[in-house]
């Protein structure tokens, strides 16, 4: 007979409260029954949940009931575990709506795909006892880019000329993982700037959550690189500027060609707030805007366009 | 010789059918013109499906209907008084398809530049394309055919109908 949840943890985590413990799981088709003190196995190991993960934006926290941080109890060592949870539903982008579809067999290919790549989230598939394709993460040692942005406190110009060369010099790396993938016919497919940590060891750029999908014909990698674009904007402002954030006599300068082609309310020329950012970066923006009249189709080309501005920059 | 071979970029779809409407109007009853209604297999993504059988039908009830409507497109062409034997169709599978038979196939990264490649190697003057009249926002996100076309081409006429 095998052990119970109670056997196991006092023998594998005797630290654990005895009156938290739960059940034993192989199967985890069931994902909303599975909590806090429970064990899932697979295979021979065991992972001891500790919490159902949340995504924090704009100061709420929106539970993954699908996504365990777990314990792995034969290492010590933190996981995450993604359980398999396929949902369509349609994602609102500026006026558009576009379909996203969650599939987790493209994150396990993704993931098969990039291993050892510093550049990317690292994981394994395993299979439970029900066939359901597991994903068990490394957690990445890091903070989220976007946050240690928005930590910052020092003037704007101060961080373009000091901070901003070396940001975008990792930036732009970060954008040769992305055209990596694509180059590989693979999307990230939620290029977003909460989807990308920094590293605490090396400073690199991290890749996390590859597991959302969405079929453009014409343009299949068009939202990769709307992502893209997105996170340039707010990496050059140091944030991101709104219509509805800047001083009256800035708005005066703003025209809606000037605002995002998405978002009539995001600044995306912030030249003209910020007068010293150089032609060659400003323009990267403006392709972005509802100003532009070509945009990017190809990642490489904005790696391209972005490694003349970072030139710019040391000129 | 060049300048009498057509090239129809056809998806099955209202804008394509409108580009074979034109196509037939401007040279039924006209000198001798060669015409292709060309369409590139555009296989759902294999991602969006919980599996692969569900997928695989989904592809050969995409093709079944493809392949319906390039005949329905010849029978536009032959209805205005174009010769049967100057107008073929066109199917070219794609390499990501389950269902794949032919040795040639479409990388899928962009119909506008199969559609390109297949003018250039059949030697076509002319390549129609019809278009849907996209907004700016959809061009950005979900690309254009069409636009893609037209800047990509060189050295042949594109017939834009919108």
């Amino acid at each position: 007979m095998p052990p119970s949840a109670r056997e196991l943890l006092a023998r594998l985590a005797p630290d654990f409260p005895a009156r938290h413990v739960g059940e034993i799981y192989t199967d985890t088709t069931e994902f909303m029954s599975i909590s806090a003190g429970d064990v899932i196995k697979l295979g021979e190991r065991h992972f001891l949940v500790l919490r159902d993960e949340a995504e924090r934006r704009f100061g709420l926290e929106d539970p993954k009931f699908w996504v365990k941080r777990c314990r792995n109890l034969e290492t010590g060592g933190r996981n995450l575990l993604k359980l398999v949870f396929h949902e369509s539903f349609p994602m609102t982008i500026g006026s558009m709506v576009v379909t996203c579809t969650r599939s987790p067999r493209k994150e396990s290919r993704i993931l098969d795909l990039v291993r050892g790549d510093p550049r990317f989230m690292q994981g394994e598939t395993v299979l439970d006892t029900a066939g359901n394709p597991v994903r068990i993460l490394e957690v990445v040692a890091g903070k989220r880019l976007d946050e240690k942005i928005e930590a910052l406190e020092m003037p704007h110009q101060d961080y373009f000329h000091t901070l901003f060369p070396d940001v975008l010099a990792r930036f732009i790396e970060a954008c040769e993982a992305i055209a990596w993938l694509h180059e590989r016919n693979e999307k990230h497919g939620d290029v977003r700037r909460d989807h990308l940590y920094v590293s605490y060891d090396t400073g690199r750029y991290v890749w996390i959550d590859f597991d959302y999908t969405f079929d453009f014909q014409e343009s299949p990698f068009g939202l990769d690189l709307f992502g893209l674009g997105n996170i340039i904007q707010f990496l050059v402002g140091m944030g991101q500027h709104t219509t509805q954030s800047i001083t009256p006599a800035q708005r005066e300068l703003i025209e809606p060609e000037d605002c995002s082609i998405m978002f009539a309310n995001r600044i995306v020329n912030l030249k003209k707030l910020f007068p010293y950012i150089p032609d060659a970066l400003n323009n990267v923006l403006l392709r972005f805007s509802l100003g532009a009249n070509v945009f990017y189709d190809a990642t490489r080309d904005l790696i391209r366009d972005l490694t003349k501005a970072h030139d710019a920059l040391d000129a | 010789m060049r300048d009498t071979k057509i090239l129809i970029a056809f998806d099955g779809s209202d804008n394509s059918l409108r580009a074979v409407s034109y196509t037939a109007a401007m040279i039924g009853g006209g000198q001798k013109r060669l015409v292709t209604v060309a369409a590139i297999e555009r296989p759902p993504d294999r991602d969006l499906f919980p599996d692969d059988l569900s997928w695989k039908a989904e592809c050969a009830r995409r093709v079944d209907a493809m392949r319906a409507s390039l005949l329905d497109a010849k029978a536009m062409l032959v209805a205005v008084g174009i010769p049967d034997d100057w107008v073929e169709t066109r199917f070219v599978e794609s390499c990501r398809s389950p269902l794949r038979e032919s040795m040639e196939c479409s990388i899928g990264t962009s119909i506008a530049l199969e559609i390109l490649r297949l003018a250039e190697e059949g030697g076509f003057g002319t390549v129609v394309v019809g278009r849907r009249g996209v907004s700016k926002q959809e061009e950005f996100l979900f690309g254009s055919v069409s636009t893609k076309i037209i800047h990509a081409a060189k050295g042949l006429a594109v017939w834009v109908v919108a």
